[in-house]
């Protein structure tokens, strides 16, 4: 008779399973934020300083290749690599906080410009349909786009609330359909070329009085070449925003983490350059230019498809298409910037520069719904105040891009004089002096990002007011709550509210799970120390993700009613311990199935679960009380007990890793 | 190191010479120690008494009750080219202070500290586990002689 388990819950900590994605799902979910720019940048560009910006627009996306690959080293540095985690490392919490501020401010601005933008093209596509349905349509397209953007804002407000993530399917599906419309607009836009010939841009630069700023009070300045260069790349720079995203999604991306990042960011290169850059290329040179600053100035990507040789009801059915791909870009965008502001707001609320009021969780949803509807609630002020003008609200987008990019690339500059972080990649062009990479390269990278921000101080007013004082706001609401929150901590040892939350989901019994295991191979990986992980990240680094379950376990010593199945939550400890294994598993991009067993003897656990699950290996980390031959003599014997003597005869490996040694043994 | 799982048996390890009865009501570390006594014959001159005490009380501490009421005391030393046992057999058993277990049935392994050997200690380990059964204890537990409870252990 085998007795009777001694643990009578499983506790899965279902926050902590994350699933991997390959690079092709990695770049769709950059794209489908950085992409979305296509439909609105080239316009409000134009606008801006005339003909010439599809240059500009083109140069831009060439330097958005070159963030592309300044993110590339970020992550390859910090898992979570996004701007705050980099700020904060190379310049410390006050700029960290600062930069923060501005990239919330992209984010709040995001979401207008993307769904005014959608607004703005359904309406544009309405207008051409409804005269041929015989229906008088007289709504302004400017409400229309707004009372559209309200409604997606809030459509996907509610959604964020109940917690629905963004499905890295459902955007390279949305990816696919942009593609294959973006492909037909382009060779159709090839065939109207070749049957009407082309003329290029100009390289002239003419700026309206509004596009000049405050430049306008210095005429002397207009005249220095370089100066108007640096003006129109700024107007032109919101083609490229989108970048934090890939940051945010390294952490998903699968094994191997750096080349599916190269990856992922040559993909999006590729395609910003040709569908951002390409299509306001072929705009320019298809559409006129009365038609590109009145009838398609909120629309250039309809404007082209309505443009081109070929019968109209063609044409328009082209149109629909582009207006439905365009749609379901730029609410994805939208949805991605609610997604990606609580994402950084949850982790500046982590090291405690948010008050705790705002990490309060939904009671039905558990998602932390003060910062999403700060946030929504904010896009709907800036969605009203705009009317619906897209070209204002341009005006103001850069400031966020522009200088979240600033601080995080002179950040990295820094971190390259600490020469003892490691790296996986470095961005190109270095000169070694001594043990440092001198960064000629990001550099030089980080000098035209600075020119260009200068500049667009100068130039966009709107920009810059709204921008400062957003950023203001944000930074003194991150003081106040950082101040508040050490006096807190004078006076609660504890806080619970303060730590991170993971999820629960309790099993009554092993069996449960199972059916979740489903590759061939299975490595059980006990965990105990989270400073003694050397064993899961020998697994980690060794195993197949696709044939490979590994169930990370943490087999607890119970006390009193846990035997009982009072198993209680989650405590301060299990999460110290899991927080580490959750970053080593996104750091090599390999899903793991963290269990938390009680029991009143860890080995029991670790036989019983091995058992059920049939698993292959047991890689136990050696234990500096014990040592490596007493576990598996512990092992052994927990395992002789529970095995029944009609099991199959499975080897299964028991090993013991420490640093640079392990121990093998078969068990039988 | 992996090695081939190396078959072994309880046949060439219990036999009814190595079979006692404790009779009366032994503590743990008694218990322990009368096996200890059984076993220094075997050993002797392969390993001094003192050693060999001082190590049986050194494991008797870190080794503990297995879930099934069973307790297999084991220790390795350097000089042994075999397995060596003695199996304890209670008819009233004893509790385990540590685990509040009920313990029957005990057996002293001593096993050769080689890692060539190390495999066959796991196995040996683990077929004494999966033996040792909680029923199986209780019927070995009412056997009154050393050879019918060899022949139960052993199968034969």
């Amino acid at each position: 008779m085998v007795p009777n388990p001694k643990f009578k819950q499983v506790l899965v900590l279902s926050t902590a399973m994350l699933s991997f994605i390959s690079f092709w799902k990695a770049a769709s979910v950059v794209l489908c934020d950085m992409g979305s720019s296509a439909y609105y940048a080239g316009s409000i560009a134009m606008n801006a300083f005339g003909p010439a910006a599809p240059w500009y627009v083109l140069a831009v996306m060439v330097f958005g290749g070159l963030m592309l690959a300044v993110y590339v080293e970020s992550c390859a540095m910090f898992v979570r690599g996004g701007v705050y985690k980099v700020v904060n490392e190379a310049m410390g919490h006050s700029m960290a906080k600062v930069s923060v501020s501005a990239l919330i401010f992209d984010y709040v601005i995001t979401g207008p410009i993307s769904s005014i933008s959608a607004g703005l093209y359904v309406s544009s596509l309405l207008y051409s349909i409804m005269p041929l349905l015989h229906v008088n349509w007289h709504v302004p397209p400017k409400l229309f786009a707004v009372l559209f953007a309200i409604a997606v804002t809030i459509y996907f407000w509610k959604e964020n609330i109940k917690g629905v993530e963004e499905s890295s399917d459902k955007n390279l599906k949305i990816m696919g359909f942009v593609s294959v419309v973006g492909a037909v607009l382009i060779v159709w836009s090839l065939f109207t070329i070749y049957v009407r010939g082309f003329t290029l841009p100009p390289f002239g630069l003419k700026f309206t009085h509004e596009s000049l700023g405050w430049m306008a009070n210095f005429p002397v300045w207009q005249t220095i070449g370089v100066v108007g260069i640096l003006m129109a790349f700024g107007h032109s720079i919101l083609a490229m925003s989108g970048l934090e995203t890939l940051a945010q999604v390294y952490r998903e991306i699968e094994d191997p983490k750096i080349k599916n990042l190269k990856r992922a960011a040559l993909a999006v290169f590729l395609f910003a350059f040709v569908f951002t850059g390409g299509l306001t290329f072929l705009s320019s040179l298809i559409i006129p230019a009365d038609l590109i600053g009145g009838k398609y100035a909120d629309n250039l990507l309809s404007g082209l498809a309505l443009e081109l040789e070929g019968p109209y009801w063609a044409k328009l059915i082209l149109q629909s298409f582009v207006v439905a791909s365009g749609s379901l870009m730029l609410v994805g965008a939208l949805n991605t910037s609610l997604v990606g502001s609580n994402g950084v707001l949850n982790r500046v609320a982590e090291d405690g520069i948010l008050h705790d009021w705002f990490r309060h969780l939904h009671k039905k949803y558990g998602t932390t719904y003060r910062m999403i509807n700060l946030v929504a609630i904010s896009q709907i002020v800036v969605i009203i105040l705009s009317r619906g003008d897209i070209y204002l609200i341009g005006e103001a987008y850069a400031f966020g891009v522009l200088w979240s990019l600033v601080f995080k690339t002179l950040s990295l500059i820094i971190l390259r004089f600490k020469p003892d972080m490691p790296r996986e990649w470095l961005f190109p062009l270095n000169i070694r002096i001594g043990r440092v990479q001198f960064p000629v390269g990001m550099v030089l990278v980080f000098m035209v990002l600075l020119s260009s921000s200068l500049m667009n101080l100068l130039t966009k007013r709107i920009a810059t007011i709204s921008g400062l004082a957003s950023t203001l706001v944000l930074y003194a609401l991150f003081q106040i709550s950082e101040n508040m929150n050490r006096k807190k901590a004078q006076f609660y040892a504890t806080d619970e509210d303060s730590d991170e939350k993971m999820n629960l989901r309790k099993e009554a019994d092993i069996a449960t799970i199972l059916p979740e295991l489903t590759k061939p191979r299975k490595i059980l990986v006990p965990v105990r120390n989270p400073n003694n992980l050397v064993h899961l990240k020998s697994v980690l680094e060794t195993a197949d993700d696709d044939t490979t379950d590994i169930i990370v376990l943490s087999a607890k010593i119970a006390k009193g009613m846990q035997l009982d199945g009072d198993t209680g939550s989650i405590t301060d400890e299990d999460r110290e311990l899991f927080t580490p294994v959750v970053l080593l598993a996104e750091k090599y991009g390999k899903t793991v199935k963290p269990l938390l067993v009680f029991s009143n003897d860890p080995f029991y656990s670790i036989a019983q679960v091995a058992q059920a699950a049939g698993a292959d290996e047991i890689v136990m980390g050696v234990s500096g009380s014990s040592g490596a031959e007493i576990q598996l003599e512990r092992l052994a014997m927990a395992w002789g007990m529970l095995r029944k003597s009609d099991a199959p005869s499975k080897p299964v490996l028991a090993k013991v890793v420490w640093e640079g040694r392990q121990m093998t043994y078969q068990l039988s | 190191m992996i090695r081939q799982s190396d078959g072994v048996s309880l046949s060439a390890l219990i036999k009814p010479e190595n079979v006692i009865f404790l009779d009366g009501k032994p503590s743990k570390e008694e218990a322990v120690l009368r096996l200890t006594e059984a076993i220094f014959p075997r050993v002797d001159g392969l390993i001094s008494r003192k050693v060999l005490f001082d190590r049986v009380a050194e494991v008797e501490k870190l080794n503990p009750v297995l879930e099934s009421g069973f307790y297999i005391p084991h220790a390795k030393f350097p000089e042994l080219d075999g397995f060596h046992a003695v199996l304890g057999i209670l008819h009233e058993g004893f509790t385990d202070q540590a685990t509040g277990l009920k313990v029957k049935a005990l057996l002293l392994l001593l096993s050769p500290h080689r890692p060539a050997f190390f495999q066959r200690h796991l196995n040996m380990l683990s077929l004494l586990s999966q033996t040792f059964q909680p029923e199986f204890i209780e019927k070995l537990a009412v056997q009154k002689d050393p050879a019918a409870a060899a022949a139960l252990v052993t199968g034969k």
